[in-house]
């Protein structure tokens, strides 16, 4: 007597007859299946083009690199070609355009009863945009970047626009500020610059 | 199409099945369908899915023949082709939660021994009334001789849940046979 497990293991049943067509025809439709192929070919493909467009970006980064490395490379020669005189020149010329700027912008303020942001950022768009900064020469000669629209209340201990009594009077303000606080002014301090272009002002009067 | 009454031996068979001769396929086809038949029926327990199995295993067995190396028997090789096609196509259906480690009430294969003097149908009848997590976890460590280590790999269960849903399985084989023991006495 077999015991239940050979009996199981080694049971048999037949198939039904059109089984092994069914298989024949199967393994036939599998062999003609070049899909599969052009699915193998296709890969390569976006392979290819995924490899391409990276390749490509990379190529874009690196040109841009290269050539903003250039630019900047160029403006330093062009920066170091000049002489110093041409160079005095040249801020002078860009402290004076922005003294220009902010003189036009406060005869729009000064003239007008319009709200003084919109008439300032209108001269602002309208008028080429200068440097962020502009870089003065300090009372020892050392180098003091400052914003081109400070440049004005510099010019204002000289000139007779914008009227002095107003800007004599902020700068009174802010020297007392100055006078009061426990930092100590330093040569490259704006306020310092002020100052002393107020104090040579006093002199001379 | 007639058949050469030259019964060619298994490795020239593997050969012819593998440079893609049909007749060669065929015979390969007629040594070993009966038996995985009776595999794909043990595991599916419906004509209709045993049917797709067997389709789908001989698809598998001649596409892959070239990867037997000719270790174990051919038979063998084959047959676990079929078990994993069957593990496979029912994984949806076993739906095996594992368990912690528990205490199963023990039911040694003497307690089946009823089962001996059955005819192979009526066993298989028997197992096929087994939910589809305990038939397999039952036709693999029972009758397959998979250990619960290598049905837990290939389930993706633990070896206990695997201890676990065997003993459950013999437990309601028992039942069912001593159903049918009270029915014939």
């Amino acid at each position: 007597m077999q015991d239940f497990k050979t009996k199981l293991y080694n049971y048999e049943a037949d198939p039904p007859a059109e089984m092994w067509q069914n298989i024949h025809n199967e393994l036939n439709t599998t062999k003609g299946k070049v899909v599969s192929m052009r699915g193998l070919n296709r890969r390569p493909k976006i392979i290819f083009y995924g490899i391409t467009a990276a390749a490509s970006i990379i190529i874009i980064f690196l040109i841009s690199i290269i050539f903003s490395k250039s630019e900047k490379h160029q403006f330093e020669n062009d920066a170091a070609s000049l002489t110093k005189t041409e160079r005095q020149l040249l801020n002078s010329k860009k402290i004076q355009d922005s003294i220009t700027l902010n003189n036009k912008i406060l005869e729009g303020i000064i003239n007008s009863k319009k709200d003084k942001n919109l008439i300032s950022e209108i001269y602002e768009n309208s008028f080429n945009k200068i440097k962020k900064y502009i870089t003065i020469e300090g009372p020892e000669g050392q180098p003091v970047k400052i914003s081109p629209k400070v440049a004005t209340l510099i010019e204002s201990a000289d000139n007779e626009f914008p009227p002095k009594p107003v800007w004599n009077k902020k700068i009174e303000k802010w020297k007392q500020i100055m006078l009061i606080s426990t930092l100590s002014p330093t040569s490259t301090n704006l306020m310092d610059i002020v100052q002393s272009s107020s104090s040579n002002d006093t002199d001379d009067e | 199409m007639e058949l050469s009454n030259h019964i060619p031996s298994e490795i020239d068979l593997i050969k012819g099945c593998i440079e893609g001769n049909s007749k060669m396929q065929e015979l390969l086809y007629k040594k070993f369908s009966s038996k995985m038949y009776g595999v794909c029926l043990r595991y599916s327990g419906n004509v209709d899915d045993a049917n797709d199995l067997l389709q789908e295993g001989f698809i598998k067995v001649f596409k892959n023949l070239n990867k037997f190396r000719g270790e174990g028997s051919f038979e063998g090789w084959i047959r676990r082709i079929f078990v994993n096609t069957s593990i496979e196509h029912f994984r949806r259906k076993i739906k095996l939660y594992n368990v912690s480690e528990v205490q199963e009430n023990t039911i040694e294969d003497t307690d089946l021994t009823a089962l001996d003097n059955m005819a192979e149908k009526d066993i298989i009848a028997l197992v096929n009334e087994l939910s589809p997590g305990y038939k397999t976890v039952f036709n693999m460590h029972v009758i397959e001789g998979y250990s619960h280590k290598e049905i837990a790999d290939i389930l993706g269960i633990t070896e206990g849940t695997s201890k676990s849903q065997l003993a459950r399985a013999k437990g309601v084989l028992k039942k069912s046979l001593e159903k049918v023991i009270n029915k014939i006495s």
